[in-house]
């Protein structure tokens, strides 16, 4: 079990508890964050676009080079940050309890 | 007293049980997909080739022609059941992704952000495709690997003067190429199957794709580039004239699916003048090779193969015996053309 404190792009916040195991994406999806997670997964959509405090940074894994070229694309409608993760790609665990995470603007 | 029977070899007789008419795989290689006339611009329609069907497009302005798997990777319609050709690309009905003739994805209408593959490759599996000859050919690979070698030059079928002739065939096999091709090494059948008055002497020889075949001492030449082409110059001498004639056959099959084969075949010649013994003979050559030559023995491919082609088996341990032709290594050589997939890697 691992809790998730997440900023909604309205800026209200709230903590959610999730099961360890599961991607980020499906996390927020199902607690009705307006976040779509179009693709499932592959990469393709950039739907699920978020926000990870820096401070997480090194329990995340690294980003992969199609998560880097998804985020690109997506760069010319939303705001690309440094600390921009596909949360598709974050599989949370243990270690991520309390992971502070902001919902990005729709593409 | 008893004595021990000899024991028998079973294999020998069990065998036959356990074989397949063609335990093979579709062979990668250029194949034989319409002749250009039949595809007009911005034509489409499914073709069954290769052990599934294809979309087969041509661009409005004319000039490239597309063979596509038919099911979008978006969600799976059929793009031949209600698809159309937009300027060069092929549109899927379901949602108007458009793909261009090597697969790219050229248009998704309503995406704001191209999902980043679209821009790394293809998307959709299309087949390297060209006209030569005044046919659209494709080149099959199970991997999707590129080309492995081009199409030859073929005068008789690109010179645009110095030859004729527009008989063309098509015949549909119940076996695979490796089989029809492999009569072209076994030069006993021709006594015995087509009555020639001999056996001929072969030799042949490979070289990468290529296999060179000499029967009868340069009476047919043939050279097979790959499983889907084969150009077959028969030289005979006229008795009337003295001369040497040669007519050609190219043959252009094409696996419909991995244990049938459509055959196709053009039958080309010098370009005789009308009334002369020259152009006589060499019409007759052309009969004798499809098997309705008047007044001979001997009997072309149409009337005696398909028999025996469309009824045997293929034995991985044939028993030949001295005065069979080289068939062993013509099977050596066609396992090239056989690549391994191992879907659990894919």
């Amino acid at each position: 079990m691992a809790e998730v404190r997440v900023t909604d792009r309205k800026g209200g916040e709230s903590t959610i508890s999730a099961d360890s195991g599961r991607p980020l994406m499906e996390v927020l999806r199902d607690a009705n964050f307006d976040l779509q997670g179009t693709c499932g997964g592959a990469m393709s959509c950039g739907t699920c676009h978020v926000y990870i405090k820096p401070e997480w940074n090194d329990k995340l894994p690294a980003k992969s080079e199609d998560e880097q070229m998804m985020l690109e694309a997506i760069g010319d409608l939303v705001e690309v940050r440094p600390n921009s993760r596909l949360s598709c790609q974050v599989v949370l665990d243990d270690s991520m309890a309390g992971i502070e995470v902001e919902i990005a603007p729709e593409v | 007293m008893t004595s021990n029977p000899t024991p028998i070899n079973l294999k020998m007789l069990l065998e036959s049980q356990t074989l397949k008419r063609a335990p093979f795989p579709v062979p990668m290689g250029w194949y034989f997909v319409d002749y250009s006339e039949n595809l007009k611009a911005g034509e489409l329609r499914n073709v069954q080739l290769f052990d599934q069907e294809w979309v087969l497009f041509r661009s409005e302005d004319g000039s490239k022609v597309g063979v596509t798997d038919p099911y979008c990777p978006h969600l799976g319609a059929h793009i031949g059941h209600g698809g159309k050709v937009c300027g060069d690309n092929v549109r899927c009905p379901f949602h108007h992704w458009e793909y261009d003739v090597d697969g790219m994805c050229k248009a998704i209408p309503y995406a704001k952000v191209m999902p980043p593959i679209v821009k790394k490759q293809a998307i959709l599996r299309t087949l390297p495709t060209v006209e030569k000859y005044g046919m659209i050919w494709s080149w099959f690979h199970p991997l999707c690997e590129a080309p492995h070698f081009e199409l030859p030059y073929i005068p008789e079928m690109e010179d645009k003067t110095g030859y004729t002739g527009s008989r063309r065939g098509s015949w549909s096999a119940n076996t695979c190429i490796q089989e029809i091709a492999e009569n072209g090494v076994d030069v006993a059948h021709l006594k015995f199957l087509h009555n020639a008055p001999g056996i001929p002497p072969v030799s042949a020889s490979y070289d990468g794709n290529r296999m060179h075949l000499d029967i009868g001492n340069g009476y047919i030449v043939g050279e097979m580039y790959g499983p889907g082409l084969n150009v077959m110059r028969f030289n005979q001498k006229d008795p009337v004239t003295e001369k040497v004639i040669t007519a050609t056959m190219i043959s252009y099959s094409v696996p419909v699916t991995h244990d049938t084969t459509q055959m196709n075949m053009s039958f080309r010649h010098v370009d005789y003048a009308e009334g002369t013994p020259e152009l006589h003979f060499t019409k007759k050559q052309i009969d004798h090779m499809i098997g309705a030559a008047e007044g001979e023995e001997s009997a072309g491919f149409e009337s005696v193969d398909f028999i025996v082609w469309n009824n045997k088996r293929y034995r991985p341990n044939p028993l030949l015996c001295d005065g069979d032709g080289p068939i062993f290594p013509f099977r050596n050589w066609f396992k090239r053309f056989y690549a391994e997939v191992d879907h659990s890697k894919i």
